[in-house]
């Protein structure tokens, strides 16, 4: 009798292929257009605080893996991902120790404190660049990080004008610029089109959640059109509010960030779109000119809340129906 | 292996395989030397056996291991029993096995069967009928059986075996559902059927259930759902609401073994072997599996792995000598370069599972509960008892979590902790 030693596992024996490397590798292919369009727009500079950014937060992760003696996570690429989109929601020109230290409250606070991948409650993106922001805030005043620079369009923030001079501002900045990255921001927020694009690529392969992306540009909209209907001077319009500041990034690459939004349909819309309301109010009613980064992380809160309104099981919950 | 498709904005359709228009006859295996019995009992070696090493077996010889056992099986063949020794299925849980060399000069050696149409005898002699009729549940008190349906549709992706059995056995079909009528009383037999295969099998004397071409849709809390209205409470089995299913095949034998007046032991198989190349075959019940792919030419090699019963429910098989048995609908044999992964990665909360899971169950959170054992929290709050094991959940995992383990395993030990109780 030959032994032949066979693999032995449980059911079912199929995979689709799926994985989280090509997960995330596609969340970086998504990224692409709008990167690279920033990096044309603001030069090396641009390059450099992504790759510093992508270098350290993975660098981060594997220090801290090395330090917990568990093995190196740094293959699935999320923090790969977490690095690109902090880099890209930065000035061209931050300090680089900005970057080392907002990577580190990204991935450590952010991620690996609450046992690495999956286990985040908050977007760990947005806790690196909210703890920033809170830190340092005359780091991320659009207007006078690119005082060197010589644009071809009206180099002022858009947010930040409309937030210091009113609706009258917006009518500075054509809709048609803000798609197509003519206004200065953060590297990757800028190129509209790009972004769109990205997330739509992504949508389509089933990588990220279309109720995410879809019910946060319509809280933005529906919310931004109702200030603007109630009192045009004082508030702009929908789809400015749409193509400014760091809005597409969110509806399609930070809103959908999976670990920290629900997965039930219906909580779902009701999480988007509640995403989308308080960054209007936020902009309109807060203090900062943009409260993608706020909002978002104040809607990951109530995520899991959210996710109780689920359908009943199979066969369970009958005795009510 | 069906992979992700490019675009993946609606949930992925697995769809279960048509039996051919005009499909081959089965290949035969030939009665290999040595033929092994399964039986789920265990060898308790302070007490006096039955049988031991050495006795004669006739063709059709009722096989028990004690004077109260009630787990039996039956011999194929007339011969001589090699071995009895243990064997352990995929949950630790200890059965015995016995080999049996069959005997070439003594094929007229056949047990005597005197042939009742009542249901103490199925139960006591045609359980071990190729498609395994469930008669004991039949004939149980504690089951007030009132449909009985019949499998036609193939369960798992890759088979046709059911469908096969159907198509070319219709007329035994349906004698054997007028015998099982006969002897169970109950008042409704119905078959389920491929909707595609409808025009291939024109039955009249059965109620047709036009199953979809989609997996799950032909498990049997799908069916119950889709054609009887019929939802099946969590933790519940078809047969505690009064429904058994049964075998296509296990039909055609009942209707064989009353014309005949004799058992038979030809089982029907799909075997899918490495290329996805479909063969189908018939091999007498007890031949290992090594002998058919011998036969077939079929390599098995180390890390390869042996799935008995299609690649989305069925078990691996830690032995290619493990032997054809009543129940046995499919073989898949898959090279050991595309078995795909598993990781220990968390989960990422992605909510492919919830999108595709037709039980409705919160995967995401299933699993935590799973992981770290708290399987009276995950059936209490995540429903780990409605769970329909079919298998989507795993295979559209994107951290590659073994969901489909955990819940089997969660669903085992959560028994084990309530049979304590």
């Amino acid at each position: 009798m030959n032994n032949t030693k066979l693999t032995v596992s449980h059911a079912p024996f199929w995979h689709d292929g799926d994985s989280l490397f090509q997960k995330n590798l596609n969340y970086m292919l998504a990224l692409l257009p709008a990167a690279i369009f920033g990096i044309l727009q603001f030069g090396a500079p641009a390059l450099g605080v992504m790759a510093l950014s992508l270098s350290c937060a993975m660098l981060w992760e594997l220090v801290i893996n090395r330090i917990s003696k568990k093995p190196a996570t740094i293959g699935d690429l999320e923090a790969a991902v977490i690095g690109l989109l902090f880099g890209m929601m930065l000035p061209a020109i931050t300090p680089w120790w900005i970057i080392v230290v907002g990577t580190f409250v990204a991935v450590f606070i952010g991620k690996m404190i609450f046992g690495g991948i999956g286990g985040s409650p908050f977007n760990p993106t947005l806790i690196g660049m909210a703890v920033l922001m809170m830190s340092w805030y005359m780091f991320f005043d659009f207007d006078t990080a690119y005082v060197d620079y010589e644009f071809a369009f009206t180099a002022l923030a858009p947010l930040a004008a409309v937030k210091a001079q009113g609706a009258a501002a917006a009518d500075m900045f054509a809709l048609g610029d803000l798609l197509m990255g003519r206004e200065v921001g953060a590297i990757g927020a800028t190129f509209g089109l790009g972004l769109i694009i990205g997330g739509i690529y992504l949508i389509l392969r089933g990588y990220a959640r279309w109720e995410l992306a879809v019910s946060f540009i319509a809280g933005i909209l529906v919310t931004a059109f109702l200030f603007h209907a109630a009192s045009p001077d004082a508030y702009a319009g929908p789809l400015f509010h749409l193509l400014s500041g760091y809005t597409l990034l969110g509806a399609f690459f930070l809103i959908t960030e999976s670990a920290s939004s629900p997965v039930n349909r219906i909580p779902m819309l009701i999480y988007g779109f509640l995403g989308g309301f308080m960054i209007i109010l936020m902009r309109n009613v807060g203090a900062y000119a943009d409260g993608t980064i706020l909002a978002i992380l104040l809607v990951n809160v109530v995520s899991p809340l959210l996710d109780n309104i689920r359908p009943n099981a199979l066969g369970k919950g009958m005795n009510n129906a | 292996m069906i992979k992700r498709s490019f675009f993946a904005l609606s949930k992925p359709r697995l769809t279960y395989d048509l039996l051919e228009p005009q499909p081959d006859e089965p290949q035969t295996i030939p009665l290999p030397d040595r033929l092994l019995l399964l039986l789920a009992d265990t060898i308790d070696s302070t007490r006096p056996a039955l049988i031991k090493k050495g006795d004669p077996v006739k063709k059709g010889q009722k096989l028990a291991l004690y004077m109260d056992s009630t787990a039996h099986t039956i011999s194929p063949v007339a011969g001589t029993i090699q071995s009895i020794d243990n064997y352990s299925d995929d949950f630790g849980k200890i059965g015995t096995s016995i080999s049996i060399a069959p005997d070439p000069k003594k094929t007229s050696d056949i047990a005597p069967l005197d042939i009742s149409e009542e249901l103490s005898f199925a139960a006591l002699h045609l359980q071990k009928l190729p498609g395994a009729p469930p008669f004991d549940i039949l004939a149980d008190e504690n089951y007030t059986i009132r449909t009985i349906v019949i499998t036609g549709a193939d369960t798992d992706l890759l088979t046709t075996t059911s469908q096969y059995v159907t198509t070319s056995h219709i007329r035994d079909l349906e004698k054997g559902a007028r015998i099982l009528k006969q002897i169970t009383n109950v008042s409704r037999i119905c078959i389920a059927l491929p909707e595609a295969l409808n025009g291939n099998a024109p039955i009249a004397s059965l109620q047709v259930l036009h199953t979809g071409a989609v997996y799950p849709d032909t498990l049997p809390a799908m069916i119950m759902k889709d054609h009887l209205d019929m939802v099946l409470p969590a933790g519940k089995t078809p047969e505690d609401m009064g429904i058994c299913f049964i075998r296509a095949e296990a039909v055609v034998s009942l209707a064989k073994t009353f014309e005949t007046k004799a058992l038979c032991f030809d089982k029907h198989l799909t075997l899918v072997d490495k290329t996805g190349n479909r063969h189908r075959i018939k091999a007498v019940i007890g031949t290992p599996l090594s002998s058919i792919f011998k036969q077939l030419e079929i390599q098995a090699n180390d890390q390869d792995r042996i799935i008995i019963g299609g690649p989305m429910r069925g078990t691996a098989v830690f032995t290619t000598h493990h032997p054809v048995t009543p129940d046995m609908d499919t073989v898949v044999i898959q090279d050991r370069e595309i078995l795909p992964k598993i990781s220990d990665t968390p989960c990422i909360n992605c909510g492919k599972c919830i999108q595709i899971c037709p039980a409705r169950i919160q995967v995401n959170l299933l699993v935590r509960f799973l992981e770290v054992d708290q399987y009276e929290e995950a059936a209490d709050k995540y429903d780990l008892d409605a769970c329909i094991e079919c298998g989507l959940c795993s295979y559209v995992c994107t951290s590659q979590i073994a969901l489909g383990q955990y819940i089997r395993l969660g669903k085992h030990e959560l028994r084990k902790m309530r049979a304590d109780v």
